[in-house]
């Protein structure tokens, strides 16, 4: 177990926005965290990068109490990729992605040959080493996106954090980032926690969920056991309900209205959810 | 790039040898060339009939050239250093209050205690010290760590040293601690010496040396406390550490040669043009531009009229038209926010 929390509570000034959290998270899969907006998953995020210190409870990293690391140790295991991707002064894509390196750097030194070069694999592993001396500030916001994650995959670690990273992308390249790193977690073995809102992105990508309600755990588990019509409906809103494609594939869709009181039809009513298994934690 | 410093080494070697001609007292380029070798012990002075002028070469020139220099590559260096620090190109080295108390603790040392060169500029650089101290601590007692908060406290600090300053000036008399301290205020290398070198160079060297050395890390800097601890740099060491060095390089330079306005805000604008935003390469241009310019700047002030002008205002005039047209010319790309 790669990372491992306990009881956790976190909050800015004394109030909790999350509380009682437990999670776990194993190498080599893609954990999305769920939830409506407001219900804590950046804070979640925030705590296990500690930038935001616990008010209660233990966050362990390789075994090790998170609250005990120097700041470049952490760095050295978990690398994020931010969701606002805006740099004040435009460098260029190349030097963006060196940045990751500060951790293994000495604090006078520059990059060295060995770490450029580490960094173009790094961009050409992501599919823009052509990039690589364009202005950061230049490029499509998707673009930024792809730079940020060879930025993540730079630092090397075995935990990569992506907060909401499909937010301002287009559907081609939603898909992408997601395949990208279904593709990256699985060769090297890396834990990935990825905070969502499309249950769809979930379905094809993810293989544990955790929905977060109000500050607490909802249910988590295995995505297909956990991401049911119920769950869907009571953590992200009777509006969505599940459906089957001729495919058999499973998506997330706008509930039906009832055309008499313009009400959505309840998750329930989804013939799907009575069969399925679901978890609540 | 290697060209652009060539280039640029040339024109700073003829600039050089231009501010060494030109002044009140003009000197022909050969002759400086015979002071030069006269002074390394090369050529014999005395025999060539150049005792009056080797002493105003060696004693007042030279000195007040190279504290140009020193103060132009100090306040541009921490100037490139304050807006990484603060995430924006209009942060200039005085945002935490620096020059205000600066202005303040001369005013002071004019006002009531010898009004001697040396003891004026210690006055300044422990009061600009002070009052970026004192913006520091304010700043600590608020729960938001943001770098905000700083600059917030640095115009509060300042404020007060302003408000200070001011009522120096109401009391002084109009005649001669008046005039002296307005002089102050905008600016001036006419009191270069070797001994104000001597008091300059141990801190401003040693700071521009660290600020090279430590320049990387600086580009981490820019992506807010987040980011960098991300990154895995601990922020606010960091920002201690480079406020620390640029503070006391502008204390020393405002010290030395009182407020010398816009060049902090601006050199490091035309550095990023020819040099880029990334600091291992940023810090040296804006320090080797910013002793370049304000050693022609201070050539200028001291010829162009019979009376010298402060260097605040050559600084402005000069400075604040070149950055309009590089906003117009260079295109936003190169300066900051773009997208």
């Amino acid at each position: 177990m790669i990372l491992d929390i306990q009881d956790l509570s976190a909050g800015y000034g004394s109030t909790p926005v999350i509380s009682g959290i437990h999670m776990t998270a194993d190498p080599g899969r893609i954990c999305a965290v769920m939830g409506r907006n407001g219900s804590g998953k950046t804070t979640l995020l925030r705590c296990i990068n500690h930038v935001l210190p616990p008010l209660n409870g233990k966050i362990r990293i390789l075994g090790q109490d998170i609250t005990r690391m120097a700041r470049h140790r952490i760095a050295q295991i978990i690398s994020v990729v931010p969701q606002v991707n805006f740099s004040p002064f435009s460098f260029s894509c190349r030097d963006m992605v060196l940045m990751a390196g500060a951790a293994r750097i000495r604090a006078w030194a520059a990059p060295s040959r060995k770490e450029q070069d580490r960094a173009a694999s790094a961009m050409a592993e992501v599919g823009i080493d052509h990039l690589a001396p364009q202005a950061f500030n230049a490029i499509s916001g998707g673009e930024r996106q792809l730079v940020m994650l060879a930025r993540a995959l730079f630092q090397k670690t075995p935990i990569m954090l992506l907060d909401e990273p499909t937010a301002h992308l287009d559907f081609t390249n939603q898909h992408r980032i997601m395949a990208l790193m279904r593709k990256l977690a699985a060769k090297r073995q890396m834990t990935v926690i990825i905070t969502l809102h499309d249950p769809n992105l979930t379905y094809h990508y993810c293989d544990d969920v955790v929905l977060i309600h109000q500050g607490r755990v909802a249910a988590a588990g295995k995505t297909a056991d956990t991401l049911t019509g119920d769950v869907l409906a009571r953590v992200l809103g009777d509006n969505i309900r599940l459906d089957v494609t001729t495919g058999g594939v499973r998506v997330a869709v706008p509930a039906r209205f009832d055309s008499e009181t313009n009400q959505p039809q309840h998750a329930s009513a989804n013939p799907l959810t009575t069969h399925e298994k679901k978890r609540i934690v | 790039m290697r060209l652009r410093w060539v280039i640029l080494g040339i024109a700073f070697v003829f600039g050089l040898f231009a501010c060494l001609c030109i002044g009140r007292y003009p000197i022909h380029p050969a002759q400086v060339i015979r002071l030069l070798l006269a002074g390394l012990g090369l050529d014999n002075a005395a025999s060539g009939g150049l005792a009056d002028p080797m002493v105003i070469f060696w004693n007042i020139r030279v000195p007040r050239v190279l504290l140009a220099m020193l103060a132009g590559a100090g306040i541009s260096a921490a100037g490139a250093v304050f807006q990484a620090l603060f995430r924006n190109p209009l942060a200039a080295p005085d945002i935490l209050g620096v020059t205000a108390g600066a202005g303040f603790g001369a005013a002071l040392a004019i006002m009531f205690l010898v009004p001697a060169a040396l003891v004026i500029q210690a006055s300044a650089f422990v009061f600009g010290i002070t009052a970026v101290t004192l913006a520091y601590v304010l700043a600590s007692l608020s729960r938001d760590r943001s770098p905000s908060v700083l600059v917030i406290s640095g115009i509060v600090i300042s404020a007060m040293f302003q408000a200070g300053l001011s009522f120096i000036m109401y009391l002084a008399n109009p005649y001669d601690q008046l005039a002296q301290i307005i002089f102050w205020t905008m600016g001036s290398f006419h009191t270069a010496s070797w001994a104000k070198i001597q008091a300059t160079l141990p801190v401003l060297v040693p700071g521009i040396t660290l600020l090279i050395l430590f320049s990387w890390r600086l580009n981490i800097m820019t992506q807010g406390e987040e980011d960098a601890l991300s990154l895995g740099v601990p922020v606010m060491r960091w920002r201690i550490f480079y406020v620390l060095v640029s503070t006391l390089m502008v204390a020393a330079a405002v010290a030395a040669a009182g407020t010398v306005a816009w060049i902090g805000l601006i050199v490091p604008h035309i550095a990023r043009y020819l040099a880029g935003p990334e600091h291992t390469r940023l810090i040296p241009m804006s320090a080797f531009l910013g002793g370049f310019f304000l050693m022609i700047m201070d050539s200028v002030a001291r010829s162009v009229m019979l009376s010298e002008i402060p260097i605040s205002i050559v600084t402005s005039i000069f400075g604040a038209p070149f950055l309009g047209y590089l906003v117009i010319h260079a295109g936003k790309a190169r300066l900051s926010h773009d997208t």
